[in-house]
């Protein structure tokens, strides 16, 4: 079978389906690709923009601080690519910044109708609290997952309430942790409670996830059991939140949450937390609907295939797949394979490498990173705020968001970039994962499209 | 202050045998270790308790070494297994010292229940070992005992605790002290109370290993060791189904050994002069490695490499000699003849000869002292092995999984009954912590309420958590819940085990890193730094930097 589109789209994570929803949004007929699962998936569902500058200590009041620091000091970093256009100088700061603007707004205004709706905005950073209960600056995250006022309440008392069998999330530590951190930093609140509730779904308890337990509560029938039991908890200590792992339901969240508040009278959040993680799936289903309502075409369990880039347009792609393949015609590609996780980038003994097209790859401070052995872009260090240079390896792109050869020009004139294939950013130290997911994958969609539209015409 | 008999010092295999021996003979002992139970030394060996191939110029040693690997099965079945080895023969000159070793080790073989030395058809090597080179023109069959070597030395030191010894981890010994030449006491920094401590004693073993000759020094006495390192390369899984010995690029032997649920390649051996402490293998040791193996077995590349490890070997200082050609016997020195009375130092041995080190050192203080008692090390079990386990039946009854179940036998046999009855008051702890390996919650509360473990680190060496491919990175976080609630930890301390594990994992896997632990690793950053936002408190934790990330 043969396809003939606008737009491939390699990739199905937060950047290729951005880039995907765009396009589609603007009547390309586009088919995206995605192999696996995606590291958005595995993500805590949490949009982070920018909550730490490169090597960084002090959580960033908002992400608009931290994109001016990235104008002045990171021209190369992929927000800072955004201020490489026809902008005078000294409004370069206030491009980027309405770039990030438009396109983490448009990503709330697309997900408003769905049932995760987004909390936060690039203005101020939210204290978002984890399930170890450490708390971590992000802009924006699922409603489900909003404390509400329960750092600005002097009399708020948390209650962290765990399941019994599910291991991911220990109230008791978590209780503690948090309440150190805000009693050390003199915030609020300055009380908290835990406890373990005897939840059983499925008749199990042991070896629970917290995805079968978004399932359990997707049937609207068990969420009466739950709230009976955190009810009589809320009561024992005067709860005024009740902090939960993320498990209220794949397709009833924001629903489960608002019937958990009525019943229990305590405002109801979902903590962060760590894959397998139902908010990070719940984002990703999300913006998979959005971008198959829109008309494109998803083809999951393919990847792309490319021998190598000959000419400098390139006009056929292979999806291949588990038991076809197809050439798909197009006129532009967008390329959002990932890094390691998504498998976009892989690195061995003899070096970094780009895995669709073979392109090019730099480390995160630019240097050609083709014949780089892994280890030499890490420090001894396993955690610290500097990361490791290797998760900021990938791919250079020119302002167009088109990656570049040895000689800094475009691979080639169709071929655009977007997510963490890039190089330049250290997401992990940073907190800006999916921030430079969505803005990337919009304006490399933006620049696809124009091609498009440019050819066409 | 406190009196002993004997204070023994390091808590490696030989240590720990020390003390169990001591204790057995009714001398009232105490260990002291710097770090944890088999930390150092002990910790980077491959288990194998071989029964003397490579020493087939010394017929002691391989008699010496044939009667251990029979004493082991009696005293420690359960933390044993045994290993079809090959060694494919690639081309004629391969076999140059074959002959000889088939004849040796045929001898014995009978009394370790092996079949004899046998050469293999290539037909017969490839269906055994698919992996191997096609091209091999025949091969060599043996078997070997392999031994846990964490699990043996906790057996040794939670049996001579039963006997009466105090086993006293992460305390470094500072100072030996000694009157008119005779040893009368030691102090060393508790780490744990972080307080300087001392004891009274008349003698001292000083079982230090590559610290050996440091532990010497602090009594005036002299002891010169050839510290001599190895590196091993550890695969995610089991990728040959037999030992594979192959002749490296300069002629010495490796090999690739099964090794619980991974499989080790090894090894390096180079005369070191650095701190064991800042150790890590070297790329060019890793590469030496694959280059080596991968005559034998062409596809070694595309296995999956979880981590490095690397040990320093104690070695009796002959010079002028490779390596290789250094005695494997060990020797016991009484410091007596130069002036310092009731110091002994142990130098070279192999793990295999842990315990007749034990006696030969305990006969020595036994006779010093003027005492008669028998050695009972290699009559009496350690924990754990007094009887068979039904692992099918226990699985039933207690509901947990068959694999599950043998993983946590072949740790503390029969002892895994007392486990698994901690999850008749509390059935969520079935729930799995470590998927990799597995452990289950009641194995690790198990674990922490009766074998001293301080940090996730020992528990690591305690129940392999953390150790299989994914290193830690969807563990870490479970199991620091768990020993913060057994040790009732502070929300920091807490934190800090955390960002303390994943540092020492990260110290193996940080040399080799390429391939898919790549993608796994950005997955253990995505959680702890991304997520977590550790990566953000080691200062407001008071995060100590470790030896090997000083280093530049």
């Amino acid at each position: 079978m043969d396809l003939e589109v606008d737009i491939v789209v390699i990739g199905g994570g937060m950047a290729g389906l951005v880039a995907g929803i765009r396009a589609t949004e603007e009547g390309m007929k586009t088919v995206l690709l995605r192999k696996g699962q995606s590291a958005t998936a595995y993500s805590s569902g949490a949009i982070d923009v920018i909550g730490y500058l490169p090597g960084g200590t002090m959580p960033l009041g908002s992400p608009v601080e931290g994109l001016q620091g990235i104008a002045s000091m990171y021209p190369l970093h992929p927000y800072g690519l955004l201020g490489f256009t026809d902008a005078e100088p000294d409004t370069v700061s206030k491009t980027i910044v309405e770039k990030v603007r438009m396109a983490v707004s448009w990503l709330k205004a697309t997900l408003l109708g769905s049932n995760i709706p987004l909390f936060g905005d690039i203005d101020s950073n939210l204290d978002a609290v984890t399930v170890l209960g450490t708390v971590k600056p992000t802009c924006m995250i699922q409603e489900t997952m909003w404390p509400g006022s329960l750092m600005l309440d002097a009399d708020g008392v948390a209650l962290f309430a765990g399941v019994r069998g599910l291991p991911v999330f220990n109230p008791r530590m978590a209780a503690q942790v948090f309440l150190e951190h805000q009693i050390s930093n003199r915030l609020l609140p300055r009380k908290a409670g835990h406890h373990v509730l005897d939840l059983a779904p499925f008749g199990n308890n042991y070896n629970i996830s917290s995805i079968e337990i978004a399932r359990y509560l997707d049937n609207e029938d068990n969420l009466s059991v739950l709230a009976k039991k955190l009810k009589k908890q809320v009561e024992r200590i005067g709860a005024t939140h009740i902090a939960l792992p993320p498990v209220l339901g794949f397709n009833r969240a924001r629903e489960n949450q608002l019937a958990l508040q009525d019943l229990t009278g305590a405002h109801v959040f979902e903590l962060l937390s760590f894959p397998p993680s139902v908010p990070g799936l719940r984002l990703q289903r999300g913006l998979e609907t959005a971008f198959v309502n829109g008309g494109g075409t998803l083809l999951v369990g393919h990847h792309a295939k490319m021998e190598s880039l000959k000419s400098n347009i390139v006009k056929k792609v292979t999806a291949v797949g588990p038991r076809r393949n197809f050439k798909i015609s197009t006129k532009a590609v967008v390329l959002a394979t990932g890094k390691f996780i998504g498998g976009g980038i892989t690195g061995t003994e003899n070096g970094i490498r780009e895995s669709v097209f073979d392109l090019m790859t730099v480390s995160e401070s630019f240097r050609n990173a083709t014949s780089t052995t892994p280890q030499k872009l890490t420090n001894t260090i396993a955690l610290s705020h500097k990361g490791h240079p290797l998760f900021g390896s990938g791919l250079s792109v020119d302002p167009q968001f088109r990656p570049i050869t040895g000689e800094e020009v475009h691979a080639a004139e169709n071929l655009y970039a977007a997510g963490s294939v890039l190089a330049g950013y250290n997401y992990p130290a940073e907190k800006s994962g999916l921030g430079v997911a969505i803005v990337t994958g919009y304006m490399a969609s933006r620049n696809a499209v124009d091609y498009v539209k440019g050819v066409s015409a | 202050m406190a009196k002993y008999d004997v204070v023994v010092i390091g808590g490696g295999s030989t240590g720990t045998a020390v003390a169990r021996d001591c204790a057995m003979r009714g001398l009232k002992i105490l260990l002291l270790e710097r770090d944890d139970i088999a930390s150092a030394t002990t910790g980077a060996c491959a288990g194998m308790i071989s029964s003397g191939l490579k020493y087939m110029d010394e017929p002691n040693i391989v008699d010496m070494c044939s009667d251990e690997v029979v004493n082991f099965k009696r005293i420690a079945r359960h933390v044993m297994e045994k290993n079809p080895i090959i060694t494919p023969l690639l081309e004629m000159s391969d076999i140059s010292s074959g002959g000889n070793f088939a004849e040796e080790y045929s001898k014995r073989a009978e009394t370790r229940d092996v079949p004899p030395v046998l050469f293999l058809t290539p037909e017969d090597s490839l269906k055994i070992e698919p992996t191997l080179n096609p091209d091999l023109i025949a091969s060599i069959y043996f078997e070997e005992y392999f031994i846990s070597p964490f699990a043996l030395c906790m057996l040794q030191a939670l049996d001579a605790k039963q006997h009466g010894a105090d086993i006293k981890t992460y305390c470094e010994v500072t100072d030996i002290l000694t009157k008119k030449g005779s040893i009368t006491g030691v102090q060393y920094f508790n780490r744990i109370t972080d307080k300087m401590e001392s004891a009274k004693t008349r003698a001292i073993v000083n079982a230090a290993g590559p610290w050996a000759h440091k532990i010497a020094a602090l009594a005036g006495a002299k002891l010169e060791l050839r510290l001599n390192k190895g590196a091993h390369v550890i695969l995610d899984r089991r990728v040959v189904n037999v030992g594979v010995i192959a002749k490296a690029i300069e002629g010495r032997m490796i090999y690739l050994f099964p090794h619980e649920n991974t499989v080790l390649l090894g090894t390096t051996a180079l005369d070191t002069w650095e701190d064991p402490d800042t150790l890590v293998a070297s790329q060019d040791e890793i590469e030496y490695l694959l280059k080596s193996m991968e005559w034998v077995v062409p596809s070694i590349r595309d296995a999956r490499i979880i981590r490095t490890m690397e040990g320093v070997r104690p070695l009796i200082p002959t010079w002028k000699i490779p390596e290789g050609d250094v005695t494997r016997g060990y020797e016991v020195i009484d410091h007596e003849p130069e002036g310092v009375s009731g110091l002994i130092s142990f130098a070279g041995g192999k793990l295999v000869m842990c315990r007749h080190m034990a006696e030969a050192a305990t006969d020595l203080v036994c006779k010093n002292f003027g005492i008669e008692a028998e050695c009972r090390t290699h009559i009496e079990p350690l924990p754990g092995n007094s009887d068979d386990v039904d692992i099918l039946a226990l699985a039933k009854e207690y509901g947990v999984s068959q694999h599950t179940v043998e993983r946590m036998r072949a740790r503390r046999g029969t002892e895994i009954v007392m486990i698994l009855e901690l999850t008749r008051d509390h059935p969520e702890w079935k729930t799995t912590i470590c998927t990799c390996e597995p452990v289950i919650e009641a194995e690790l509360r198990y674990a922490i309420r009766a074998t001293f473990p301080q940090t996730l680190n020992d528990l690591r060496r305690r129940i392999r958590l953390g150790t299989g491919p994914c290193q830690g990175t969807f563990c870490t976080f479970k199991a620091a819940t768990i020993l913060a609630e057994e040790l009732e930890l502070s929300g920091a301390d807490f934190q800090l085990e955390i960002v303390d594990f994943l540092a020492e994992r990260w110290k193996g896997k940080r040399q080799s890193i390429r391939g898919e632990q790549i993608a796994q690793e950005e997955l253990a950053q995505g959680i702890y730094a991304c997520v977590g936002n550790l990566d953000q408190a080691l200062e407001r934790l008071d995060y100590d930097l470790k030896p090997w990330e000083e280093v530049l």
